[in-house]
């Protein structure tokens, strides 16, 4: 049964080497260089999958990526399964499993099939027209139609395989290796290009690597001969890249193109292991030639899509390449010549060729002649108008054609075959060219949108038959000459080939065929995979539907995993022929990326784990991780958030942490924090322009917290700056705004303020922060830098010194963001590590505690200190946050002064920043919170909470929020609504803690 | 992605860039002279053309220089860059 | 002295790839739009600032790579430069240049960390995440680029053929590094 589907007569499939698959758990066997369909076919086994909606049986239809009903699940394992997979791509390797696909409880009876018999009641829009009403129900429709909806099953499990990405650049990329492409490839080394050729077979030549026919001559050599020597040369050139198994998924502007090269899928399973499974190349060519080909077109006709109806040019291909009959008892179906050739390679391999109904009255040409010598029968001007058999088709009627081929004529005869070959055309494929941005021409002789060369974008061109020309002598000589031009070459090899080929004489296109039965009582399908028929586009058409791109989404032609590869065409026909319309002025639905469905893998490449994100590391990190820090993301930055000990929770470590820093010393690595360099003689000029409040006078050594805008007047940052000397300052910035505030500044030097001379440099990772505070810092401090005067009188509060720690340079500045008694130590990243250990060491008598993120909110919290980017979000001005006293009033200007005084932003009734307390001083508020004042419905909201803590140091529930026209609520009650109660809370000052900063100076 | 000629670097790919919106907005030289109506045209009033669009880019993981790019948004193609304080070349 | 300590604390050697951090190194950045500003920087470190983009200019002791129309990079050849050395040249810069308003000068030393990349895979693996076309740097000594590597910025110095020095944020190196490691077993 499994070998005289076989024959043996081809160099494309090594039969020495057996390899054994699973279909539907059933063991079967192929050879080296199958397919699965291909292996499939000579297992005799054609159904294999249900259609979408009406769960009707389907088999392999083509030998390629337009597959619509061959789709699979292939892999067993739940995270490598992968459904939607083309049989037709799959190249067979041992241990393969594969499962047919939309079918339950089994392929041969599947209980879906009932749709079928109920398919009258199911038309275009059925689930539109009927889960339209009543509204209320529509949640429990959608239960039911998800279930029923999409194809496959999903992996369950995380992806173990490995994907990867990789640039490249090149003069040349070829897309598609046939023979237009492999011409088009030979003549762009020859001239020393950088050429980059991919084809998404194993193996090149196209579909003219398996032409062995003495029709078909170039310098007297069978084409397959002369191409196959063409390409045995190819391996030999320095400056051509091959990629076999590579797809271009798409066609960007500016010639840049994505590619999914497939490296392991046709490995046996145990020699896949650890390596990249596929690589997203990302191609910018200089030259693009697209030489992509064309696919062959079924034909229209009722009940055209049971299994053993197959592409005529793809049983040539699984007979010539594949070496494997996809019947016994073949017939053909054909618009034109391309049928014959199938034919012709069927009788060759013995096949018998029971008829061949070709819908022409006259086909004389040389292969057609040929055919008719080989005694094989053909009906001209004969139409199919129907097939039957239900898991395999068995048989087809056939009618003549009326003369103007709206109707049949006559009486019906029926033809007893096992596999019905269709052929409706040829369709080049385009996708690419109009993914770039290239628009299409309709050419009527033959209904094919082919490239127009006036509406191609630059340094591309089409070729080939992806370009219309269908004929070998055409295909190389326009494509030697074209090429010629493109890349602007000499005499080459390729001119004055001498070609022999036949030619089609006679064309003829009816992309509805007729039948003798009413439309309503047949089944002419358009897109096999979605199961939309010509009637439903043509309901869509009587429904007042006239644009193609809804017609598409209403019959969902063309909107299944192969995207209508083979719908399409006829779709735009049967739209152009019931309106009346020119199929060339009808348009195209928009081809859109990628051509073949890409795997998430392959999008995301090596981004995953670890490499999800930037890990960023301050210089002190490895001391946190040592000391068992729990770490918190800012922005990429990996912070320490607080420190547990003996198993404390967060709550815990942090009540632990804040009261340690109040009462004796806490440590902080405030590394994260944005540092800019700012140099040059009008940088005085330049804070005061970029900050609220004035900066000219701040003395040489000193320190200002400053505030700084948008232009709209709200908060957008904000730091405290450091006078270095006269023209040379230090401004921190927010660990989240720093990369966001350097280019802002940089924007405003180089394009509205060009005539101050300031120069900015960041130095965030040059130097490394720790801030040490409470009573005891100065003492640590001393300890560690025992030369220091830390007087008062010689280093108050908001200045700066510089140091050394052991001849290394180090910058002192005694600020605070807790209230206490601070000092921050700047010192260069590389020796950072060891300052922190020697503040600990020096600090280890006064019990110094490291603390984190949290502890550090807490204490500023206290002190009513904002964070910008949590107590604000861009919607507060520094009035709002009762921040008046930081604006320069005398200032002429300053980024977003003027719109201080917006009647948007002088509004009363804005929201404003207070302090909160809880009536239940135990009660933490929940960040995010709501804030109302009565639960009357409709229950107004008046703000939200910001922040949020318990504090050890004042024993109670502490909060900010922002208040609709908080100013001036002070004292009165509002209430948190949450799920479960109510919370009761007072609106106060911002300020809890040490209101007359006393122990700034502690 | 596009390829940008930055005027500094030369031609880069467009993941090194950022952009900055309508080029030719100037700040006004004195915003309290100005009505809110005034300043609100400044502050919030952008064109958004299909077709010509002059725009402002940085050149953010290269030279850090901003620079003006001529581009036709409905196709990408970029038809002249230029510095900061330059005429536009093309209208 | 105090502990010097450097975020990659090791040397990966691969097929045909050869990865190290370098360090320490001093490097001092450089801006200034004046006219006096190369002549002077050509009297301290006897080698002038490139003018022409993407490009350096260098000697024995000394790297001065362009960075944009008004700022360069200096970074020294020699990993023995003593902390004294080191802070001479910081200051005599600082003085003659930022002291002057001839420009700004600031010490990146620990800003980027230069790790030396080379063997014949280098560009092969630095374009698995990298947009920017290598056929022309390859191919010339002392080119300079700025652009991204796995979406991180970094300043990439070709020394010799197949050999480059790569600089990246200090913050960011460990996660680079980890990146380069990964990739260097697909190459």
């Amino acid at each position: 049964m499994i070998n005289n589907l076989r024959i043996n007569k081809n160099n494309f499939i090594d039969q020495t080497i057996r390899i054994s698959f699973k279909f539907n758990g059933k063991k079967l066997f192929g050879y080296k260089g199958d397919t699965l369909a291909s292996a499939l076919l000579a297992n005799n086994i054609h159904l294999v999958g249900r259609s979408f909606k009406y769960h009707r049986p389907r088999g392999i239809m083509t030998c390629g990526s337009e597959e619509p009903n061959a789709i699979v699940q292939v892999g067993k394992d739940s995270s490598l399964t992968e459904p939607n997979v083309r049989a037709t791509e799959i190249e067979l390797y041992e241990g393969l499993e594969a499962f047919s696909q939309n079918c339950w409880p089994s392929i041969n009876f599947d209980i879906g099939g009932i749709n079928n018999f109920l398919s009258p009641l199911l038309p275009a829009g059925f689930y539109y027209k009927t889960f339209m009403w009543p509204a209320s129900f529509w949640e429990k429709y959608e239960f039911f139609i998800r279930h029923s909806a999409g194809l496959g099953k999903s992996p369950t499990k995380p992806d173990q395989d490995l994907y990867d990405h990789q640039y490249v650049h090149c003069d040349v990329l070829v897309i598609g290796g046939g023979i237009s492409g492999i011409l088009s490839a030979k003549l762009s080394v020859a001239k020393g290009l950088n050429t980059m050729l991919i084809d998404d077979k194993d193996y090149l030549g196209g579909s003219t690597i398996y032409q062995d026919d003495d029709i078909f001559k170039i310098n007297n050599e069978n084409s397959n001969v002369w191409l196959k020597k063409q390409i045995e040369t190819l391996n030999k050139i320095p400056n051509l890249t091959i990629k076999h198994r590579t797809s271009v998924a798409a066609f960007h502007g500016y010639n840049y193109l994505l590619a999914r090269e497939n490296l392991i899928d046709h490995l046996n399973i145990d020699e896949r292991k650890g390596k990249i499974r596929q690589r997203l190349w990302k191609i910018r060519a200089k030259k693009v030639v697209i030489a992509t080909g064309a696919i062959e077109r079924p034909l229209v006709f009722s009940n055209n899509d049971r299994p053993g109806v197959i592409l005529s040019s793809s049983i040539k291909k699984y007979i010539d390449y594949y070496g494997v009959k996809t019947g016994e008892n073949i017939s053909l179906f054909t618009n034109n010549d391309s049928a014959y050739e199938t034919a012709i390679s069927l009788n060759k391999s013995g096949v018998k060729v029971k008829v061949i109904i070709d819908i022409r009255e006259d086909s004389n040409s040389i292969l057609s002649e040929q055919v008719e010598k080989s005694g094989i029968k053909i009906l001209k001007g004969y139409t199919v108008i129907d097939t039957d058999g239900y898991k395999r088709i068995k048989s087809f009627d056939v009618m003549k054609l009326s003369k103007d081929g709206g109707s049949v004529v006559g009486n019906k005869i029926t033809y007893k075959s096992d596999c019905l070959g269709i052929s409706g055309g040829w369709t080049p494929m385009v996708h690419l060219f109009t993914q770039s941005g290239g628009k299409l021409k309709f050419r009527n002789n033959d209904n094919v949108f082919i490239p127009d060369e006036n509406k191609t974008p630059s340094k591309q061109i089409s070729v080939g038959s992806s370009n219309g020309d269908f004929e070998l002598d055409d295909v190389i000589n326009n494509t030697v000459k074209n090429i010629k031009i493109f890349l602007g070459l000499d005499k080459n090899d390729f001119e004055n080939l001498n070609i022999k080929c036949s030619k089609e004489k006679q064309k003829r296109n009816i992309w509805l065929l007729p039948s003798n039965k009413p439309i309503s009582k047949t089944k002419p399908f358009l897109d096999f995979q979605n199961d939309s028929t010509a009637k439903d586009v043509k309901l869509a058409l009587r429904e007042g539907f006239k644009s193609i791109e809804h017609v598409k989404r209403y019959t969902t032609t063309g909107m299944g995993t192969d995207q209508g590869k083979l719908s399409n065409m006829h779709a735009l026909g049967i739209i152009a022929d019931t309106t009346g319309t020119n199929m060339g002025d009808l348009g195209t639905t928009t081809f859109r990326p990628p051509y073949t469905p890409l795997t998430f893998g392959a999008i995301v490449g090596r981004n995953v784990g670890k490499f999800f994100d930037h890990t960023r590391r301050t210089a002190i990190h490895d001391w946190h991780v040592k000391n068992k820090a729990e770490f918190e993301n800012v922005g990429q930055w990996k912070r320490p958030w607080y420190f547990p000990k003996n198993g404390e929770t967060m709550h815990q470590s942090v009540q632990r942490e804040s009261k340690a820093a109040r009462e004796s010393a806490g440590i902080l690595d405030a590394s994260t924090l944005g540092k800019i360099d700012i140099q040059g003689e009008d940088a005085s000029e330049f804070l005061n322009r970029v900050y609220t409040n004035a900066w000219s006078k701040l003395a040489i050594g000193k320190c200002r917290y400053g505030l700084m805008l948008n232009e709209d007047g709200m908060v957008y940052d904000d730091g405290v700056t450091t006078r270095l000397a006269e023209n040379h300052y230090i401004m921190s910035t927010t660990t989240g705004g720093a990369a966001n505030v350097l280019s802002k500044l940089e924007d405003y030097l180089q394009t509205e303020w060009p005539e101050l001379n300031v120069y900015l440099t960041t130095v965030t990772d040059q130097y490394s922060t720790m801030s040490i505070c409470g009573p005891n810092s100065k003492k640590i401090i001393k300890k560690v830098i025992p030369n220091l005067d830390l007087s008062d009188q010689s280093f108050p509060h908001m200045s700066f010194k510089n140091s050394k720690i052991n001849n290394v340079k180090c910058r002192i500045m005694r600020i605070s963001f807790t209230g206490e008694h601070s000092y921050e130590i700047n010192v260069q990243s590389n020796y950072a590590k060891d300052v922190w250990e020697r503040c600990i060491e020096a600090g280890k008598e006064f019990n110094i505690t490291p603390y984190g993120t949290e502890t550090m909110h807490l204490l500023r919290a206290e002190k009513g200190f904002i964070i910008t980017g949590q107590d604000t979000d861009g919607t507060l001005t520094p009035s709002d946050l009762q921040m008046d006293w930081i604006i320069g009033k005398k200032k002429y200007d300053f980024i977003g002064k003027r719109s201080l005084y917006r009647s948007d932003t002088i509004r009363e009734d804005r929201k404003q920043l207070v302090g909160l307390l809880t009536d239940d001083p135990k009660e933490v508020l929940e960040e995010g919170a709501q804030l109302v004042e009565s639960l009357d419905k409709p229950i107004e909201m008046l703000g939200h909470v910001t922040s949020s803590y318990f504090s050890p140091n004042l024993n109670k529930s502490i909060a900010l929020a922002v208040v609709r026209s908080g100013k001036k609520l002070k004292g009165k009650k509002l209430i948190v609504p949450m799920e479960n109660k109510n919370i009761n809370v007072t609106i106060t000052d911002t300020v809890f803690y040490d209101k007359e900063n006393k122990r700034l100076n502690a | 992605m596009f390829i940008i000629n930055c005027p500094y670097c030369g031609e880069r790919d467009q993941s090194e860039f950022s952009c900055g919106g309508e080029a030719h907005i100037e700040r006004p030289k004195q915003p309290t002279e100005l009505s809110d109506d005034q300043w609100a045209e400044y502050l919030f009033m952008r064109k958004n053309i299909k077709g010509i669009q002059f725009e402002r880019w940085n050149h953010i993981h290269g030279c850090r220089k901003w620079f003006n790019v001529v581009r036709d948004t409905s196709n990408d193609k970029i038809h002249a860059v230029y510095k900061m304080g330059e005429r536009p070349p093309i209208k | 002295m105090l502990n010097f300590n450097s975020p990659i604390k090791e040397e990966k050697k691969y097929n045909d790839l050869n990865i190290i951090e370098v360090e320490p190194i001093i490097k001092i950045n450089l801006r200034s739009n004046k006219r006096e500003f190369s002549t002077k920087i050509g009297k301290i470190l006897s080698i002038l600032p490139p003018n022409e983009a993407n490009t350096s200019s260098g000697n024995e002791k000394f790297n001065l790579l362009w960075l944009s129309s008004d700022e360069w990079l200096i970074y020294s050849n020699d990993k023995e430069m003593s902390l004294d050395d080191q802070t001479n040249l910081e200051d005599k810069l600082f003085n003659e240049i930022s002291k002057l308003n001839q420009g700004a000068v600031t010490n990146v030393s620990d800003h980027w960390v230069m790790i030396n990349l080379n063997g014949n895979k280098v560009y092969d693996l630095l374009s698995k995440s990298c947009p920017y076309n290598f056929n022309d740097f390859k191919n010339k000594k002392g080119s300079v680029a700025q652009t991204i590597v796995n979406r991180i910025d970094v300043i990439l110095h070709h020394k010799e053929d197949d050999n480059l020095n790569l600089f990246v944020r200090r913050s960011f190196s460990e996660d680079l590094w980890l990146w380069i490691n990964d990739s260097a077993r697909f190459i």
